[in-house]
């Protein structure tokens, strides 16, 4: 080839390697601030509930259906939240918890809902003040379904479906 | 809150750009060719179904489980990966029976985007690593201290940070970095309050207290001992940098960097007296010619750059190969060589805008962990960016570190792409559209109860201070109440029910 085509296709390769970087700059000018979105519009979305329980087992389709998906606060300042299940909550006041309860007796990791085989379970991640379910304190992973009430500090809790 | 800030997905741009991205990489191995031989090379077809397949592939990932990641990560490093794979295969061809280390590292990009696919897939939301702390400190440590194991530690040109298994060797530093970004971002979180406030002020510096000192003396340490058992300056330096720079991030605290610094002189002072191989990396940055053999590789490298000029010799014409290791530790001498200043700081660019993309999610991160996570990460290859490529331009003394996705290396490649992978979950976290759950301080103060205090201890009376002085701390700071072994109080047996609430002065009416 000629030395001017290698000299063009050199500078030409130059000129798109900046060009690309060029774009790069544009697309980060576009994006320094962010869109407002209207809170109504997140509702759906589960409030930081990406990750589910990691070893959530397979159940039917069916078996899914009959389950309560809905977890309610009816009693305690946070009275009328209602959270989705989805597989797992984890309750406490540490920011990783989906359910962040505002509440003097409530541990950093304080219990977590997970879904077994046989429906929802509750457990205690080793609290200070103790995670009730039907006023009695939990010393092993229970089962917890509809009628029954999950007490953590001075928050109630039930499940619907 | 009637509106959230949210980013918006942006998975076209990120699309466009992953398209232009692997057509220079492309673009670099068809000039090659042309300038060389002047056709077209045989494989090409094959050369672009493969990366524009990985691209595919990775991009697909991303589009179905992060759609709000950051569109700039993945092209940016394309681009790197494709360079870098162009210039290896360049240096291929410069060797007299033609190598095919290329098609290896090709190999080995497919296995790395595949691992960070799968890290995409089954780890979705990174705020489970949070839980590992130690675990990961002490897994982080085995690996960087693996290498001296005698029987699995193999020495290579001069430093031993290698293992082997098998027929593969590997350097566990590499993934060290990533487990120990993680395992300092929980530690710190938990940390961070303690090790900012309490201590004294000397000098208009706030020091730390003796006994928090602990974990940045044994960092100080394992760096010591990898300097001098792995002869491995640059390993050395990347850790404890990262170390001391998320300690600064965490507290925000000058004296950390200050005394890091401190700590850094005095080990690389101790380290040129002691040392002979430190002696070598410092008279070949500050006087390579005293001695052309010793450093031969620093001066060709040299040459290499001075030859390529202001816009390089062009692809496939210039001579990079008289550099011993150009496909490992010298490829940024090459690519200063064929594609000149002009390319090099366009590369140096591209590192600092990835750099740049993980300090901007860590800014917009909402909680502490995913803040110092994606700082951390930014650190990383920001640091051995500037280690490695201030060694290749005489900035620095040497160090033996990978240019990151450039060099030729299949352990490197992983490690940097899982690390990736984590850093497009943390801003797909980060950047999604999440009402916000922080209280604002005001809010916190007035839903705080005002202050329990016990008249007639009953039977039970409740601690005092243990129920609002932990209320107000932030997210980080662990729970003060595990501590007191107390018996804990349920509200059956009465214990926990204010006995009478006393109005402080200035307190809600």
């Amino acid at each position: 080839m000629s030395e001017l085509v290698v000299l063009g296709l050199k500078l030409g390769f130059l000129a798109l390697l900046w060009l690309f970087i060029l774009f790069t700059g544009n697309v980060i000018r576009t994006d320094l601030f962010g869109r407002k979105v209207p809170a109504a519009e997140l509702v759906a979305q589960p409030a930081s509930g990406a990750a589910p329980a990691p070893n959530q087992p397979r159940l039917s389709r069916r078996a899914l259906k009959q389950l309560p998906h809905t977890l309610t606060v009816t009693h305690g300042k946070q009275a009328g939240l209602q959270l989705p299940l989805e597989g797992g909550v984890l309750i406490g006041r540490s920011s990783d918890c989906q359910l962040l309860l505002d509440d003097d007796y409530v541990s950093t990791r304080h219990a977590r809902i997970t879904l077994s085989a046989g429906g929802y379970q509750v457990e205690d991640l080793g609290s200070t003040n103790g995670t009730f379910v039907n006023n009695q304190r939990l010393t092993q992973p229970t089962p917890f379904g509809p009628g029954d009430t999950l007490r953590i500090g001075r928050t109630l809790m039930i499940v619907e479906k | 809150m009637s509106d959230v800030v949210g980013y918006r997905r942006r998975r076209g741009v990120e699309a466009f750009m992953l398209i232009f991205a692997i057509a220079l990489g492309l673009g670099g191995y068809v000039l090659i060719h042309l300038n060389r031989d002047a056709e077209l090379p045989a494989q090409w077809p094959w050369a672009v179904a493969a990366l524009t397949g990985i691209g595919l592939v990775v991009h697909i990932v991303v589009r179905w489980r992060l759609p709000y990641a950051d569109p700039l990560i993945l092209p940016l490093v394309m681009l790197l990966n494709g360079l870098g794979l162009a210039m290896i295969h360049r240096l291929d061809l410069g060797t007299d029976p033609v190598m095919h280390s290329a098609e290896l590292q090709l190999m080995w990009l497919v296995i790395a985007a595949a691992a960070c696919c799968l890290l995409i897939i089954f780890l979705r939301d990174y705020r489970v690593l949070q839980r590992y702390t130690y675990t990961m400190f002490l897994a982080g440590m085995a690996l960087l201290l693996l290498p001296l194991v005698p029987g699995l530690g193999l020495e290579k040109n001069g430093a031993r940070i290698w293992i082997h298994l098998g027929n593969y060797s590997f350097q566990p530093a590499e993934l060290a970095k990533l487990v120990l970004s993680i395992a300092f971002a929980s530690y710190l979180v938990d940390k961070r309050e303690v090790l900012a406030l309490a201590g004294g002020r000397v000098l208009g510096i706030d020091l730390p207290r003796p006994r928090d000192l602990g974990p940045i003396l044994v960092m100080w340490l394992v760096s010591l001992a990898v300097l001098v058992f792995q002869k491995d300056l640059g390993t050395s330096l990347l850790f404890f940098g990262l170390f001391v720079m998320m300690l600064y991030v965490a507290t925000e605290k000058p004296s950390w960097p200050i005394l890091g610094t401190l700590l850094f002189v005095l080990g690389a002072y101790l380290g040129y007296l002691f040392f002979g191989h430190v002696q070598v990396r410092v008279s070949s940055w500050l006087d390579p010619f005293s001695n052309y053999d010793q450093n031969y590789q620093v001066i060709n490298a040299q040459f290499g750059i001075a030859f390529g000029g202001a816009f390089g010799t062009g692809w496939g014409l210039g001579r990079p190969n008289l550099t011993p290791l150009a496909k490992t530790d010298f490829i940024a001498a090459a690519i200063g060589e064929e594609l000149g200043v002009a390319g090099l700081l366009a590369v140096m660019l591209l590192y600092g805008l990835i750099v740049a993309r993980g300090l901007r999610a860590s800014l917009v991160a909402r909680d502490p962990f995913g803040k110092l996570l994606a700082a951390g990460i930014a650190f990383v290859f920001a640091i051995q960016v500037f280690a490695i490529l201030g060694g290749v331009t005489r900035l620095l003394p040497l160090t033996g570190l990978t240019t990151p996705f450039m060099s030729q290396g299949g352990s490197s490649l992983i490690a940097n792409w899982v690390t990736v992978g984590l850093l497009l979950i943390v801003t797909h976290q980060v950047r999604r559209p999440v009402a916000d759950q922080s209280f604002e301080p005001q809010q916190w103060l007035e839903a705080e109860t005002t202050q329990l205090i016990p008249v007639g201890a009953g039977a039970g009376s409740p601690r005092p201070g243990a129920s609002t002085g932990s209320a107000s701390s932030g997210v980080g700071s662990e729970e003060t109440a595990p501590i007191t072994p107390i018996t804990p109080i349920s509200p059956d047996e009465g214990g926990d029910e204010p006995t009478e609430v006393v109005q402080l002065p200035g307190g809600r009416p």
